[in-house]
């Protein structure tokens, strides 16, 4: 549990919540939260999107009804709450993407309804929603998503184009150039190198510094 | 979720929380605001259910229709019918059922005869006919009943325009749904893969044109002899298939018709690195057409004279 | 009062295992004994194409049209057979124009003398396959990525990971049974699946809690020991993915227990592995972008690469 999480005493503005939740704490490259849909779905562009669209519906939604009731909430049952929340807002969105897009859910059905035990969620509400105002919260709740969103963007491009020769499905390269990356074996050395690229990038940002964040234990 | 679990030390309420000391009135607020947090949720989640559940399956028939036509290249005016197969519970007896299943959700335009009560012919295992007739709903008495895929039979203008046949296999990670459209003469008009959860890259190539087109074309006795093989697939046939697009449109027969004929007799080219996946899929096309030709050759003549054949 | 010795632990768990494994037997010989039959004692699918019977008197003809084999998800289509060969003792081989599957279920019929037989693989063979399947061709940590959060975070110490891999593959096993009768015989019935998730949720935490109260009554020792790796598994994705999966493919109960053994023990051998890799990678000069959890994550690309090589194991052969 080594991670730590700022908390300012006032509360950000849009922008600098945003650009926190995309870069600064991205959950799965920065914070290493929330890694088993990370890999289990990217083989696709399209995957990813269909994943991170639905965290971050999910990173929204409760965190906005988190920010709403919260007065309402016992702090004793505080995270039985927050996982009931959650599971609702879980099922309504997996049962409307299994609705209108049965061909992508067939394939990260299991992810959709798993995104209830995602870490990175519930610890939003405890850290953030739990305690700040509706505005911020919902802002906050946007940049993770949307950095969740990213990460899976930027892993499936990679593992579509270098295991399929694609990127979201229109053929690239004739002949699949490292098919290997496909594979579920692919998966995990995708997420080590970007992890890694991310790490040295923070630690030449800070003038050659190891960085704190990622690197402790993962969750989620 | 470990992380919140352990992680939140700090947070204000568990840190006083301490040796639990319990107000009486304390116990039953927290009841209350649980079960009503509860009560909200199951609410919202019975209303979405709701919701998707009657779009989900309007949309399923329309996909269904449309992939139907495009697969037997007919436009929109062709009349499609469904007949459903079930095994009875007992599975000592086949059911065939015409009639829409679902008839509230038609209005997509294809007139559907919506007007004909649903009927049923149920046959025995060695193909008499035990008993036939009309039946109060086309869903009546489902419960029990073991699905056998359903038969879509297409006609134009009066005429008979084709079959397209449900069929499922087990695939590497799991079932394989697909449909195998027949034309007039009985060969393949296509073949298409509408659920799977192959891997991508892999697997998942069987789902795509190129590899569905090489089942067009083949004609009965060549799709009961349907085989796989792991030989590679020649150069020219596979730059003839990539630019084909979902169907034979006449442009691509016209340069490719004798690639065509000279792959029919031969098995199916595997996806490399996708044996499993190429033969589950191959042999269910091949199970599915035997199947529907013996069960076909049983239903046509009392559907005729029920005034339903097409 | 002391502690318990690890060796007394070890030999009770190893005497626990034998009982389950014992049982499991059990359960599988008394569903392998029924459905002889007087003529046909035995029918085995030998080869794709070959289906092989052992009769207890010769079949008085070898014409084809003697026999009718049909596929239990098509009994009304009989398969082709194209020539019967009489082998030594009484037994034929039918070979057929159909592939035959080892693992699904046929059902052999025969005019004269009259007798009939359904020819499935054993119960047990199915059992096992699935378990082998859940536990190393599938296995959930490396070809599912479920449970990484578990995986990366308590792989670093060999005891550890051994503690969390049996805590977690028995809460698995019971949270698994138990969301198996809820949905079966409550969610089902009443069309309430739709509220699947968060009854699972619910019993997962329910089981947690409960053995962890237990526990901490009876046996104080086992709860100091591995009470904190309880309290991890709450709501944790890959306990809750066994009923998931469970319940998408409305398995019985014989399959459910199989999966979540299978997950389970595959979930420990993972766990098992990762944890003496790491111990030996603490030693290793690793490049600073890579230390920590990169390199753990090329690491266990490595397993997931040789866990392929499981792919294709079966008992039904």
């Amino acid at each position: 549990m080594s991670q730590t999480i700022l908390l300012p005493e006032r509360p950000p503005g849009a922008v600098a919540l945003l650009l926190n939740g995309i870069f600064g704490e991205n959950p799965v490259f920065r914070l290493a939260l929330s890694l088993c849909p990370a890999v289990a779905v990217t083989t696709t562009v399209a995957n990813g999107i269909m994943l991170g669209v639905a965290v971050l519906l999910v990173q929204v939604l409760s965190s906005v009804t988190v920010a709403l009731v919260r007065r309402g909430i016992h702090p004793r049952v505080r995270i039985p709450a927050y996982t009931i929340i959650i599971a609702v807002w879980v099922s309504a969105i997996d049962m409307t993407l299994a609705g209108y897009f049965p061909v992508l859910y067939a394939q990260v059905g299991l992810y959709v309804k798993l995104i209830v035990a995602f870490a990175i969620i519930i610890s939003r509400l405890e850290v953030f929603a739990s305690r700040m105002p509706l505005i911020p919260t919902f802002w906050d709740g946007l940049g993770m998503g949307l950095g969740f969103l990213f990460a899976l963007v930027v892993i499936g491009a990679f593992r579509e184009l270098l295991g399929s020769g694609a990127i979201l499905g229109h053929v690239v390269t004739p002949e699949k150039p490292l098919l290997f990356f496909a594979l579920p074996a692919g998966g995990f050395f995708t997420i080590g190198i970007l992890m890694a690229f991310f790490n040295a990038l923070e630690r030449w940002k800070r003038g050659g510094k190891a960085p704190t964040a990622a690197g402790g234990g993962a969750h989620g | 979720m470990s992380a919140p679990a352990a992680g939140s030390g700090g947070a204000p309420g568990r840190a006083a929380a301490g040796p639990p000391t319990w107000a009486p009135g304390e116990t039953w607020r927290i009841v209350l605001s649980m079960t009503l947090i509860c009560a909200a949720g199951a609410a919202i989640l019975g209303g979405v259910y709701l919701g998707t559940e009657r779009y989900a399956e309007a949309s399923r028939q329309r996909n269904e229709r449309a992939a139907v036509t495009e697969l037997l290249s007919l436009g929109s005016d062709a009349t499609v019918k469904e007949i459903r197969q079930f095994l009875s519970p007992a599975r000592d007896a086949v059911i065939y059922r015409t009639g829409e299943a679902g008839a509230d959700a038609g209005g997509n335009g294809t007139a559907e005869g919506a007007a004909r009560a649903p009927r049923e012919f149920v046959f025995a295992l060695d193909g008499t006919l035990l008993r036939s007739g009309e039946i109060a709903s086309a869903n009546a008495g489902e419960k029990g009943l073991h699905p056998l895929g359903r038969i879509f039979v297409a006609s134009r203008d009066g005429a008979p325009a084709g079959f397209v046949v449900e069929g499922e296999a087990r695939g590497y990670k799991n079932r394989i749904r697909f449909f195998v459209a027949l034309d007039r003469e009985w060969r393949i008009a296509g073949v298409r893969v509408v659920e799977h959860e192959e891997d991508p890259g892999l697997g998942a190539e069987v789902a795509t044109d190129w590899f569905q087109g090489q089942y067009v074309g083949r004609d009965l006795d060549g799709a009961a002899n349907l085989d796989v093989t792991k030989d590679p697939m020649p150069e020219d046939w596979r730059d003839a298939l990539r630019r084909r697009g979902t169907a034979d449109d006449p442009a691509w027969t016209e340069r490719y018709g004798p690639l065509r004929s000279r792959e029919s007799d031969r098995p199916i080219y595997a996806v490399t690195g996708a044996t499993i996946s190429s033969r589950a899929l191959t042999d269910g096309v091949r199970a599915t057409i035997l199947h529907f030709r013996r069960r076909w050759e049983l239903l046509e003549p009392y559907l005729r004279a029920a005034g339903e054949g097409a | 009062m002391d502690s318990i010795r690890p060796g007394r632990f070890a030999s009770r768990h190893v005497t626990s295992a034998a009982l389950g494994l014992a049982f499991l037997l059990l359960f599988a010989a008394t569903a392998a004994a029924d459905g002889g039959d007087a003529v046909i004692r035995g029918a085995r699918v030998r080869a794709p194409h070959h289906l092989r019977l052992e009769l207890t008197r010769p079949a008085s003809s070898l014409d084809p049209a003697n026999f009718r084999l049909t596929d239990a998800r098509a009994p009304d289509v009989p398969i082709e057979i194209r020539s019967v060969v009489a082998e030594e003792g009484n037994a034929v081989l039918l070979e057929v124009n159909d592939r035959l599957d080892p693992s699904a279920a046929y059902r052999i019929e025969m005019l004269d003398p009259a007798a009939a037989r359904d020819v499935r693989p054993a119960p047990w063979a199915l059992l096992l396959t699935v378990v082998l399947s859940s536990a190393l061709i599938n296995n959930f940590v490396f070809t599912r990525y479920l449970g990484l959060c578990v995986f990366f975070g308590v792989s670093r110490k060999r005891d550890t990971a051994i503690s969390m891999g049996i805590t977690f593959a028995v809460v698995m096993i019971l949270s698994a049974m138990l969301s198996w009768g809820l949905f079966t015989f409550v969610m089902a019935p009443l069309k309430l699946k739709f509220l699947q998730i968060i009854v699972f949720i619910g019993v997962v935490a329910f089981l947690v809690q409960a053995l962890d109260t237990i526990l901490k009554k009876t046996h104080k020792s086992l709860h100091q020991r591995w009470g904190v790796y309880l309290m991890l598994i709450t709501t944790n994705c890959i306990i809750l993915a066994v009923p998931l999966l469970n319940a998408a493919a409305e398995s019985g109960p014989a399959e459910s227990f199989a999966l979540a053994l299978g997950s389970g023990v595959g979930f420990a051998i993972a766990l098992f592995l990762m944890s003496c890799a790491r111990e030996k990678l603490e030693l290793a000069r690793v490049p600073a972008a890579f230390q920590g959890l990169p390199i753990a994550f090329t690491l266990a690309g490595l397993f997931a690469l040789a866990f392929m090589g499981f792919s294709g194991l079966t008992f039904l052969r």
